[in-house]
């Protein structure tokens, strides 16, 4: 066995996972069935930090999330081995930092000082979802990697690579076009999304998720060593590990794994520790095995000891639940808050308003997979716990009546599962006419295109023939919709569909806004 | 009518030069050469009196795919549209995401049949497409239609989803109420155009039939054209000139149209209508719903525009 033939092993088991990673990104769509058969969520089913914060939400355990308890078990024996060998965003870093050269940098490496920060965003974010609010989606390393994805990058691969196929194929000489376009057909097929995804907070979502990746100018998995909750809260566990380094400390003499170290997780503290291996950083890379003259560095399993306290004060602690306590609280003082009902569409199954903000991780599948592009991100603009959940923006795609696709993907149930036949009744608002803006009402044309469109059975949008003067005073007769609210899902259709330009004359608003109560969904 | 056949000869030359003249006019507006949009010319009058008696063929039964072989033999043959070499259009209705039962669109059978009628006799390539309402994978596959093309096994039949490079802005010489839109490119130039519609109720029309069916070989915003539609459709048809029409009107949707989705508001037919004309199949097509072709406004101004004859006294209805 190669000196490096454990850190190769990680390398291609990082490669691995990556790739499936990417292979269940794309499959986060529709397949010519109405059910998905893969675990395409399983990134956040295996996440313990989702499974702790929506616990402490709900103060009941999602089932859905069964599979992170594994991962804390196999980290109870493997240490903080995720991190190295499985995490996308850790594969996804460590080929930024290679390529922004940090790979060949040897020599004295500081000591972390930052990285009491992941420890403190972990104490704040439990204490926050005591409070049934989720901060989460902000720092969850698979939300900001989904999202950064699916609302950036995807979107810009998708535009760049049509870009250039268009391109040829609108201007450029035929004999070229027809050389490029069958290898469009196979990148259309097997590497491209099916249509261009649009999304707001495109521009934030990308510039969050590169952000990340930039921090690598700082030192080698710079985010994994500071900022990271999951990691954090893997190291927590790891301290108890059964699979141990050994030696537990640096020799004095060379120090080269110590020096060598991207997690930086010997102590570099003069005094009787000085050398000595911190657990919870240790992501098992197993680099050191590699850089050991005397190749005596091994990893073993034994009885897990006393763990030595965490990186971080009590102070700092105290003021990271503090913040956690507040800032939920403080969220709720945001102006929408004091109105009824928000206005928003929630996916069809969504829980009810509260309920929905402390479960939806924000981790963006829902959005990603929506057929018809229509569920969006939500912004600033409806207060912080609101941002990055999903709303249904019906102008830019309607809830499709036969789909389910969002149910499906959510980890959490946020959004319910939800069987066709019931999502064929269940309510996510109710449309409302414009009449000044509705053609047949002002300006005496016939339209019913929404009435058209709508899907239910049986129709929520009826017509009626109306007699009314043409332009040379002669009697015509123009069909007038209107909605029949008790029939009306709230699916949008008609809104997306409406002719009239700008605003629509038809528009539908969030579930809470009925007016007949029992017509919902219960 | 009695015409002299060398001059209907001539008319049908001119037609043929007006529709080559568009042609070109479009692939050199693809290439980017022409800057204006191509004008579709060619006088649709011609076209009436080369028909004033046109023939309607009816078949009954439910054993679709030989109904349907049926009246293409009775039509003269699919070799009487598609020569050797042909690109064909085949363009069902697969507008909404709904099963075969529920009638929404065209029975997938219908399709098939024709693909491989056309196939046989000498077509190079068969494509099939249309403009969905729903999402477009959606009605591809739960129409029943892409599954069953692709069950044929055949790499010259193409069922592929609209393209949006393929627009081409057309501007309508002839066009009453609609001068300019754009079309899908492959219709345009199509060899032989086929339209296969199916029959249903349709809340703004009244019906949805062989003319209302180029709607989903249109671009655009099409909720724009649903004012003064009836003389928008068939102003579309002025460009859209299928060489058969054959209706599908096996399993009908009574009320709810288009979309329909209940089972409750869908009647069996078991019925299918073809012709050249597509005027005088729409025509037909109508009475099966209880309706007079005046009923219907596209078929009006489709026959006021010379596309065909909506008087059934004056075609030959043939049940085959």
């Amino acid at each position: 066995m190669g000196k490096n033939f454990w850190k190769r092993l990680r390398q291609a088991t990082q490669i691995l996972c990556f790739f499936i990673f990417l292979v269940l990104f794309r499959l986060t769509d529709y397949s010519g069935a109405d059910t998905i058969p893969y675990a395409v969520n399983i990134l956040f089913r295996i996440d313990p930090l989702v499974g702790a914060c929506v616990t402490l939400a709900t103060q009941s355990f999602i089932q859905l999330l069964w599979p992170c308890i594994l991962m804390v078990g196999l980290t109870l024996v493997l240490g903080r081995f995720f991190c190295g060998w499985i995490c996308p965003m850790g594969t996804l870093i460590d080929l930024a930092g290679k390529g922004m050269g940090q790979g060949q940098k040897t020599g004295k490496a500081p000591k972390a000082a930052l990285g009491f920060i992941k420890y403190a965003l972990l104490a704040f974010l439990l204490v926050s979802s005591l409070f049934s609010v989720q901060f989460l989606g902000f720092f969850d390393p698979f939300a900001l990697l989904v999202r950064g994805m699916a609302f950036g990058a995807d979107p810009l691969f998708y535009a760049l690579t049509t870009g250039v196929f268009d391109k040829i194929y609108l201007s450029g000489p035929a004999w070229l076009s027809d050389l490029t376009e069958p290898v469009y057909e196979i990148l259309k097929s097997f590497v491209l999304p099916h249509k261009q995804g649009f999304f707001y907070l495109s521009f934030l979502s990308f510039f969050l998720l590169a952000g990340i990746l930039a921090l690598e100018i700082f030192g080698k998995r710079f985010w994994c060593k500071n900022i990271c909750p999951l990691g954090a809260l893997y190291g927590l566990v790891s301290k108890f590990s059964l699979l141990k380094r050994h030696p537990a400390k640096a020799c004095k003499k060379c120090s080269l794994c110590e020096t060598n170290c991207p997690m930086n997780a010997f102590e570099t503290e003069e005094g009787e520790a000085r050398g000595r291996l911190i657990r919870e950083e240790c992501t098992l890379c197993m680099d050191c095995m590699g850089y050991c003259p005397r190749r005596i560095t091994t990893f073993k399993f034994g009885l897990p000891e006393m763990p030595q306290p965490v990186d971080i004060s009590r102070r700092k602690l105290l003021a990271a639940g503090l913040a956690g306590v507040c800032l939920p609280v403080l969220g709720r003082t945001h102006a929408l808050s004091k109105l009824p009902d928000n206005g928003l569409i929630r996916p069809p199954g969504a829980l009810d308003e509260p309920d929905f903000l402390a479960v939806c991780v924000r981790c963006g599948e829902c959005m990603k997979v929506c057929i018809t592009n229509g569920l969006q991100p939500v912004g600033i603009e409806r207060g912080i716990e609101a941002m990055f959940t999903p709303g249904l923006v019906p102008r830019l795609g309607y809830c499709e009546f036969n789909c389910t696709l969002c149910s499906q993907v959510c980890p959490t149930h946020a959004i319910g599962a939800l069987p066709v036949k019931e999502k064929h009744a269940f309510v996510m608002g109710k449309a409302w006419f414009d009449k000044d803006r509705c053609l047949p009402y002002s300006e005496n044309k016939n339209c019913i295109v929404c009435e058209e469109h709508c899907p239910v059975h049986k129709k929520a949008i009826l017509f009626d023939q109306v007699k009314v003067p043409g332009d040379a005073g002669e009697i015509r007769l123009v069909k007038r919709p209107r909605v029949v609210e008790e029939r009306c899902i709230g699916c949008g259709i008609c809104e997306n569909v409406c002719p009239v330009p700008g605003a629509a004359a038809i528009r539908v608003a969030g579930r809470d806004s009925r007016i007949s109560p029992g017509s919902g969904y219960a | 009518m009695e015409k002299r056949p060398d001059m209907q000869k001539d008319r049908q030359k001119e037609m043929q030069m007006g529709r080559r003249q568009f042609l070109k006019q479009v692939s050199l507006w693809s290439a980017g050469v022409l800057m204006v949009p191509p004008v579709f010319d060619v006088t649709p009058r011609l076209m009436a009196a080369s028909m004033a008696s046109p023939q309607i063929l009816v078949a009954k039964g439910t054993d679709y795919p030989a109904m349907t072989r049926t009246l293409v033999e009775a039509a003269g043959g699919m070799g009487a549209f598609v020569s050797p070499g042909d690109r064909v259009v085949i363009k069902p209705n697969i507008g909404w995401d709904r099963n075969v039962d529920q009638g929404a669109n065209t029975h997938p059978v219908i399709v098939t049949t024709l693909a491989a009628l056309a196939l046989g006799a000498g077509a190079s390539q068969v494509m099939v497409f249309d403009r969905t309402c729903n999402e477009e994978r959606r009605c591809y596959q739960n129409s029943g239609i892409k599954p069953a093309l692709e069950a044929m096994k055949d790499k010259r039949v193409r069922c592929t989803y609209v393209d949006d490079r393929k627009f081409v802005p057309v501007t309508i010489k002839q066009g009453q109420s609609l001068k300019e839109w754009e079309f899908y490119k492959d219709a345009l130039e199509a060899d032989c155009y086929i339209n296969v519609p199916v029959a249903k109720h349709h809340s703004s029309s009244g019906l949805s039939m062989g003319l209302k069916n180029a709607m989903g070989v249109i671009g655009g915003w099409r909720g724009k054209i649903h004012y003064d539609l009836s003389a928008k459709i068939a102003d579309l048809n002025l460009v859209i000139r299928p060489a058969l029409t054959l209706v599908d009107a096996t399993r009908v949707i009574i009320r709810n149209g288009p979309s329909g989705g209940s089972l409750d508001d869908v009647k069996r037919l078991d019925t299918l209508i073809a012709g050249v004309d597509p005027i005088a199949v729409d025509a037909y097509t109508t009475t099966l719903f209880g309706l007079k072709p005046s009923d219907i406004g596209s078929t009006v101004e489709g026959f006021n525009r010379g596309l065909g004859q909506m008087d059934l006294d004056r075609c030959q209805i043939r049940m085959v």
